[in-house]
């Protein structure tokens, strides 16, 4: 068992006192994981995932990165702390050039350090400097999507949280922010993520769990889980996933 | 015909302009018009003005520099009450704005707002009493500079010192890390945070521009025209105008609307009569606003 980097205990939170949408759910993530969540709508995934990076009120439970504790931590402290989170929508500032969103997420770094990563992100993302002047209201849907991840790498987070990244975006702009993903993680970031996408998702994680109402009811290697009867069941009520879809997924499972 | 109204619409205007670009700050980032916001024009007059007493008092009477009507107390007195003024909207956000804010109802902070400025217009009022007073009673001599258009040194140096702050402001919040903070949170507030950005920090240094601005302003209103308590009041509608024909959150926009309500203005009184005054820049406000709703500098919001 590889090292915990992101370690979730028994969390329970909600937007209102007494209205728990998470209700005790427990994950994990190691070093160098892409580790996906799943679940029906209205499971609480999202809810989750924004609990953990501070913008819904935990209630009970702990959050842990890298052993230490971040479960009260304020939103605007955690890309400091080492957790970067990129929304669903509405993940960049639309009347701020490409260039100015990337510089007004560097606060954190130091000044002298800011220039060379933003050409760093430049390098991985050429589409963005093509486009440096441009508004980031005015990028296409998979630009933006780009500008967003890119404003959380900038600041070399621990875990890269992400919400549904392929949603709302045309068919080939999906396999290329997975793809994109996928190459993060070779860089050797870590990786958690909420998708509807399941398949997509699957094929480039390493392991994942299916949250149903607010708590994970099922984890897995990442590759297995599609065929596994149990996720079809949880995830869909009865219906089996499409069986031979799954092929393509890369088999190693995790690390 | 004198193009005198010129030179003071331009003065009037720079008032303007400088008040209206803490109104639209505070609109953009704090979300909610500030209707104290004429308050602390006045708040910051009377500090500078109680702060050049302090200094006559200890230093007995100082000569102005000529060729101008006031000597180094008053520029002090200014650098002093721009941060008491700047005290005072911290406070005022401390004990009163951000517990409203928590509400998440403009509303609840407009109507606060309302009761601030009443507040602190009638304590002026009780310190100071109501009576007019000055800076400086010399009369300076209007120079001519062509066209039937006369210009004193004091209205030179307050119409340079307007342009340093704008373009100041200007480079502070297009330029530095700070200025792109604060419109992330215009913008975002939500990613805002997400990205890192200290929101309670950036509505500290929206609130100090804010008020040290308006502080000049009133400064400027006492050294040209009198020192009042409604002086900032009186000036809380041009302001407002101002604001919204530049379009709500621009800072050039408030310059610019600024300038374009005083040169209305004194246009208008020039040219029409003086009880046009008012009317005139309302009128230009709703031609500009009917013909484009988000004002000259606007943007749709999403």
């Amino acid at each position: 068992m590889s090292e915990t980097v992101l370690d979730v205990g028994d969390l329970e939170a909600g937007y209102e006192p007494g209205v728990p949408i998470v209700r005790g759910a427990s994950i994990t993530v190691n070093k160098g994981e892409i580790v996906v969540v799943l679940g029906p709508n209205g499971a609480g995934k999202s809810s989750l995932i924004k609990a953990i990076a501070g913008l819904v009120p935990i209630s009970r439970g702990k959050v842990l990165l890298d052993g230490k504790d971040i479960t009260a931590a304020p939103a605007h402290t955690m890309v400091r702390l080492g957790l970067a989170f990129v929304p669903q929508t509405e993940n960049v500032f639309p009347r701020m050039s490409v260039e100015d969103n990337l510089k007004v997420a560097c606060g954190i770094l130091e000044r002298r350090q800011s220039p060379a990563r933003i050409e760093e992100m430049y390098a991985a993302f050429p589409d963005l400097l093509r486009q440096r002047r441009t508004p980031a209201g005015n990028l296409s849907g998979g630009q933006r999507q780009m500008l967003a991840i890119a404003r959380a790498l900038i600041v070399h987070p621990k875990v890269l949280v992400l919400d549904e990244p392929s949603a709302g975006l045309s068919p080939k702009f999906v396999s290329m922010v997975f793809e994109m993903l996928s190459a993060i993680r070779k860089s050797g970031v870590t990786i958690l993520l909420v998708e509807q996408n399941a398949k997509a998702a699957l094929a480039i994680g390493d392991r994942a769990y299916v949250l149903v109402e607010g708590k994970e009811r099922h984890e897995g290697v990442a590759s297995t889980l599609w065929d596994d009867p149990v996720v079809a069941e949880l995830y869909l009520g009865q219906r089996p996933l499409h069986r031979d879809s799954a092929r393509r997924t890369e088999t190693g499972g995790a690390a | 015909m004198s193009l005198q109204f010129i030179i003071d619409g331009l003065l009037t205007g720079s008032m303007i302009g400088l008040g209206a670009i803490g109104v639209t700050l505070t609109y953009s980032i704090l979300r909610f018009s500030n209707f104290a916001h004429g308050d602390f024009m006045a708040w910051g007059t009377y500090a500078t003005l109680a702060v050049v007493g302090t200094i006559s008092a200890m230093f007995g009477k100082v000569a102005p520099i000529t060729p101008f009507s006031f000597g180094w107390p008053l520029i002090v007195a200014l650098v002093v009450g721009v941060g008491l003024t700047a005290l005072l909207a911290l406070l005022l956000d401390k004990v009163l704005f951000s517990r409203l804010r928590k509400q998440e109802q403009a509303i609840i902070v407009v109507m606060g707002s309302f009761g601030a400025s009443m507040a602190l217009r009638s304590l002026l009022e009780f310190i100071f009493t109501s009576r007019p007073t000055y800076f400086s009673r010399a009369i300076q001599i209007a120079m001519p500079v062509g066209f039937g258009i006369r210009i004193t040194p004091d209205q030179i140096a307050l119409l340079l010192l307007t342009a340093v702050l704008v373009l100041g402001v200007h480079l502070l919040t297009t330029r530095t890390q700070t200025g792109r903070s604060m419109q992330a949170m215009s913008q975002n507030p939500a990613l805002a945070r997400i990205a890192g950005i200290d929101v309670a920090s950036v509505v500290r240094v929206t609130w100090v521009i804010g008020a040290a601005l308006a502080c000049v302003a009133g400064v400027m209103i006492g050294v040209l025209v009198q020192i009042r308590p409604l002086m900032g009041f009186d000036m809380l509608l041009p302001m407002f105008a101002a604001a919204i024909l530049g379009g709500i959150g621009s800072i050039p926009g408030a310059v610019l609307g600024g300038l374009i309500i005083g040169l209305a203005e004194a246009g208008a009184v020039q040219l029409i009569g003086a009880e046009w005054r008012a009317a005139v820049s309302f009128i230009i406000l709703m031609a500009v606003l009917i013909v484009r709703p988000i004002g000259l500098f606007g943007v749709r919001e999403r």
